[in-house]
């Protein structure tokens, strides 16, 4: 690690503050991901603005159809919430399969967003069921967020405060665990939404988290696994690493895809 | 290998300590945090010393040049390899623990520094310059073996040919080993099946990374605080790495985190010692993760042609295995370990392996549980199982009918003493597991497999001391809950509680020499020295209670932790309990002692066989683990907690090896996945509970009847698996690992994943 400043924020307006006047500031949340790195001497920001005095950032809250997680609750938190458990249990279900037990009591969900690993759960979540990210500065939806590898919509001193996630009629998240690290080799959200099917891919895109177009118009057609078997058009590129090709990756987000949807009942 | 006989059977009928399993000694301290690993010992003043290692997998080193570290503050030395004894006795490692000409593999040590902080010793490698001429690669082991491979060593010539070769190459040596006529047999046979594997490189996988701290004065006098399987013989390489006396360097083994073959041999130690020795200071040394992968001892990869024959009735009537193993840049991978256990399972007339050691640019491989054995095994026991399908016969059946049993001839050599291979199979066959009904997509795997085990230099001390308690001094590092072993053993033979016995494992200048623990050997050999030391010191404190009773020696005996007189001729006394005899000691001759040193020999071989459940996903080729039980010979059980510990732990590392682990390297020769995210040891969650069943067939070369019992377990999963996976997926699988894109590929379920 190399040395840097520390401040505890006490708010999100003070967290803005001092990432302003930073040279180069960087937001710490669970740490899980920017320890290592900065451990690693991979980044070495001159200050860290640690969130995790906002109070006002951590929480669930439902609203009619819309449940609303704020930016630093932990993976623990939204697989234990009773409210999430009943408006979206796929939601409740993805955060208790994120990592281990250590991982889930300190990640964030903004942290995971806004870090937007490539094989990170939480991404497929907010594509698949349009959610909104909030942030201090205004509101970006799913479809806008995630843009690339690592990379989002976010700007240099933007800082997330809350995810906002339409309650979907049914949905399922369907993960095929990298037997090593547990991230998605590839995982699959599928949400029957009021406005029609998302189907959202993690773990798989050369690029990141993407939808599956052709599967979605064949879901809209006929909610039904077999619906699946056809060719999946305008796919992105594929990742290719040790683990698996982009055919065994592609194979897996039909299997995943179909699973996902017959758990939808 | 056949020892004296000592085993006792009468004595065996009614053991008292022998059997149970009390707490073990080191276990408040682990569980505590209390205990000291290698990385928990510092030194006043000491420094911290950093590797540089190759970034290339083969490269020849021009030049060295370390004047701009050297001049950083803070920077207290640098070595290379001229600060080593070039005429040390093992040029191999020499030249392993510090490049010479060339860097062999990436990862390979060419300079490490000493200085104030991590930090500055971490700045400082980045300003030693290396000039390196990069050199053509090779990492696969057939590959290496072409004959236009890049070649590492130019003075290699094949050993074990009929003609010494023209020109040199990667092989190292043949191998060979077999009797009877093969082609006669498979000319015998209804049923020829021949088939080629191969196994991937893994790695022992201990949580706990190398470690040390050394110190060495300015009058030559050192220390070096080291976790390793054997502290003796990390003493006799550093003095001969270093150029000094043995004696003058004192070893002391830390508690150890691990080490299933990989700490019996020195990496960083050496390096410790020379900077300590240029600085004037402490050093100490560390590894992280990814050097742990690149630069410690692996083991070796396969590739290998087994072909077996049998006639409908079921007898084996000829086998034949090819192996070819990668042992890293330097001679040594176990293939004549694999020979020799390949088909020591079975009582053959026919029967022939045949294994080349190769070299490759990749880490010195080290000893890992079982040498060499788990992968010719998985050849071998998977073309069994096929024929057993093939002629219609249930596979224990097969391995029963051909099984190698008391007095046979073995596959390498000697016969056989009593074993226990026929119990072992006739227990795997009677277990409720084997009877289990089995769902869709599922299948039951079956496999055998052995280890020799180990005698081997020993020398342990025990003290009686002043309050009648018992002190143990072994030289065998405790890796496997062994303290606890050995206390038992005296426990029983001197007849006192177990909690009256204290075992520690006691640096070089305490003992004699001590062979590593290695080899399945220390409850066998330290603990056989200690039942012997026991016996002495038996014998002296009858002698000092008859010196105070004034009668003969010869009427007094031991029982119950007392000196008896034998009889009312002898006279009549209360028992004089040990606390009365150590008591007076002062008075009879002053303390109380046993020790023994011996070369201990008749380390009994040991069979085990395993039956494993899978279910494979069809749709992504994923297996899980749905039962597992592994059936061992243990000869007798001191610890059973500890025997089945030693079970279930092998059984999970062959389960890393079958289904997940490998060094995955790329086309530049470099290593892929040098951490745990992109290397998968099986975890608590990957599996299920391991049954065990100790089978106990004793050991006639040990008091009580003792096999080793740590290697054997990682024989036989690897071909159990790839039994139950095949049975589960419809077609055999013969390249490990069995990672779920190959076995879908091989499923062949969808068209995409064939490609
Ligand atoms: C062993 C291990 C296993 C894991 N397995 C999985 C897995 O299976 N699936 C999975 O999805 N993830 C996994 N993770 C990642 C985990 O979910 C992390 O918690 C997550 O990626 C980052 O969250 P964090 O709160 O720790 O963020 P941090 O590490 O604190 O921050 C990550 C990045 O996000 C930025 N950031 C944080 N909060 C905000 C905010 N509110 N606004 C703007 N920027 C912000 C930071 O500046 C930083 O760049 C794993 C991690 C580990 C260590």
């Amino acid at each position: 690690m190399y040395e840097f400043n520390y401040h505890k924020a006490s708010s999100v307006s003070d967290a803005e503050q001092a990432l302003r006047n930073a040279s180069d500031g960087k937001i710490v949340a669970g740490g899980q991901t920017l320890l290592p790195t900065l451990k690693q001497r991979l980044a070495s920001p001159s200050d860290l603005i640690d969130l995790g005095g906002c109070s006002e950032l951590c929480g669930i809250s439902v609203d009619g159809d819309t449940v609303t997680i704020g930016a630093m609750t932990t993976h623990a938190m939204v697989a234990n919430s009773a409210e999430v458990q009943s408006a979206i249990p796929a939601l409740a279900g993805l955060a208790s399969n994120i990592g281990d037990a250590q991982v889930r009591n300190l990640g964030t969900i903004g942290g995971s967003i806004a870090n937007n690993d490539p094989a990170a759960d939480y991404p497929a979540a907010c594509l698949g069921l349009g959610a909104v990210i909030v942030t201090d500065k205004r509101e970006i939806v799913a479809d806008d967020f995630f843009t690339g590898l690592f990379e989002t919509a976010l700007d240099e001193h933007e800082i997330i405060t809350a995810i906002r996630f339409p309650k979907p009629e049914k949905a399922c998240y369907q993960k095929f665990p990298n037997p090593a690290s547990r991230y998605a080799l590839v995982g699959v959200m599928v949400a029957k939404m009021s406005s029609g099917v998302r189907v959202a891919v993690t773990g798989a895109g050369a690029d990141g988290v993407f939808r599956v177009d052709a599967f979605e118009s064949a879901l809209d057609g006929s909610f039904s696994a077999s619906s699946l078997d056809i060719e999946m058009v305008h796919l992105p590129d594929l990742l290719e690493d040790i683990h698996g090709s982009p055919g065994y990756r592609e194979n897996l987000i039909r299997v995943m895809g179909k699973r996902a949807v017959e758990a939808c009942g | 290998m056949a020892g004296n006989q000592e085993f006792d059977a009468d004595r065996a009928q009614d053991f008292r300590v022998v059997g149970t399993r009390p707490a073990r000694p080191d276990g408040m301290d682990k569980v505590t945090g209390k205990a000291r690993f290698g990385a928990d010992m510092n030194m006043p003043g000491q420094l911290i010393g950093k590797i540089l290692r190759s970034p290339h997998p083969h490269a020849r080193i021009k030049s060295i040049d370390a004047s701009e570290a050297l001049a950083m503050p803070g920077v207290k030395a640098v070595v290379t390899a001229e600060d080593f004894n070039a005429d040390a006795k093992d040029r191999d490692v020499l030249t392993n623990i510090m490049a010479r000409d060339k860097a062999l593999y990436e990862g390979h040590a060419v300079a490490a520094v000493a200085a104030t902080s991590r930090i500055k010793a971490q700045q400082a490698l980045k300003r030693i310059k290396v000039n390196y001429e990069i050199l053509p690669h090779v990492t696969d082991v057939d590959a290496a073996m072409q004959p236009d491979a890049p070649i590492l060593h130019d003075d290699m010539f094949t050993q074990g040919l009929d003609e010494k070769p023209a020109k040199p190459s990667n092989i190292n040596a043949r191998h060979e080993f077999g009797h009877g006529d093969v082609e006669k047999g498979f000319a015998q046979a209804d049923i020829v099946i021949e088939r080629d594997f191969k196994t991937a490189a893994t790695h022992q996988g201990y949580i706990e990374p190398h470690a040390c701290v050394a110190n060495v004065g300015a009058d030559g006098m050192s220390e070096l605080w080291v976790c390793t399987q054997g502290h003796f013989h990390v003493r006799s390489q550093c003095a001969s790495l270093l150029g000094m006396d043995v004696s003058r360097l004192r070893v002391t083994a830390s508690e150890i985190g691990g080490g299933f073959g990989g700490k019996t041999t020195v990496f960083i130690e050496p390096v410790a010692l020379a900077l300590s020795r240029k600085a004037g200071r402490p050093v100490k040394l560390v590894m992280t993760r990814e050097e742990v992968f690149k630069a410690s001892g692996p083991t070796a990869s396969s590739s290998m042609r087994v072909k077996i024959g049998v006639k409908k009735d079921g007898t084996i009537t000829a086998g034949e295995a090819s192996l070819n193993y990668q042992g890293g840049a330097f001679p040594g991978a176990p293939a004549d370990f694999g020979a020799m256990s390949a088909f020591a399972c079975y009582d053959l007339e026919n029967v022939k392996a045949v294994a080349f050691d190769v070299v490759t640019n990749r880490p010195k491989g080290a000893a890992y549980r079982a040498p060499g054995a788990p992968m010719s095994v998985f050849a071998v026991e998977s073309v069994v199982d096929e024929l057993a399908k093939e002629i219609g016969m249930d596979p224990f059946d097969l391995r029963l009918k051909n099984a190698a049993r008391d007095g046979s001839k073995s596959s390498y050599g000697p016969k056989f003493g009593k074993i226990g291979l026929v119990a072992c199979l006739e227990a795997a066959k009677a277990h409720p597991h084997y009877a289990a009904p089995l769902g869709p997509n599922q299948g039951r795997g079956v496999a055998s497999g052995f280890w020799f085990n180990f005698g081997g230099e020993t020398c342990s001390n025990l003290n009686v001391n002043e309050d009648g308690t018992i002190t143990l001094a072994v030289g065998t590092p405790d890796i496997g809950g062994s303290r606890a072993s050995m206390c038992i053993m005296v426990a029983e033979e001197l007849e006192v509680p177990y909690e009256r016995v204290r075992a520690i494992v006691a640096d070089t200048s305490a003992l004699g020499f001590n062979d590593t623990t290695e080899g399945s050997r220390v409850t066998f050999s330290s603990g056989m020295a200690l039942i012997k030391a026991a016996r002495k010191a038996k014998e002296e404190m009858c002698k000092r209670a008859a010196m105070m009773w004034d009668i003969p020696a010869e009427a007094v005996y031991w029982a119950e932790g007392a000196a008896h007189p034998s009889g009312p001729n002898a006279g009549d006394f209360e028992p004089m309990t040990i606390e009365e005899i150590a008591g007076s000691a002062a008075k009879t001759g002053g303390p109380i002692a046993g020790h023994h040193e011996y070369n201990a020999d008749g380390a009994g071989v040991s069979f085990g066989t395993h039956i494993v459940d899978t279910e494979v996903d069809p749709e992504t080729g994923y297996v899980k683990i749905l039962r597992y039980t592994v059936v061992q010979d243990a000869g007798k059980a001191i610890h059973p907690d500890y025997v089945e510990g030693q079970f279930q732990g092998g059984a999970v590392q062959g389960i890393g090896w079958a289904l997940n682990e490998e060094y995955i390297y790329g086309e530049d020769g470099r290593l892929q996945n040098a951490t745990f995210l992109d290397y998968r040891l099986p975890v608590a969650s990957d599996l299920p509970m391991i049954d065990t069943v100790i089978v106990e067939v004793p050991n006639p070369g040990h008091p009580y009847g003792v096999r080793g019992v740590g290697e054997t377990g990682i024989v036989p999963p690897l071909a159990a698996l790839a039994n139950s996976v095949s049975a589960a997926a419809g077609v055999r699988l013969t390249d490990l690992p069995m990672s779920p894109p190959k076995v879908l590929k091989a499923i062949g379920a969808t068209k995409l994943a064939a490609e």
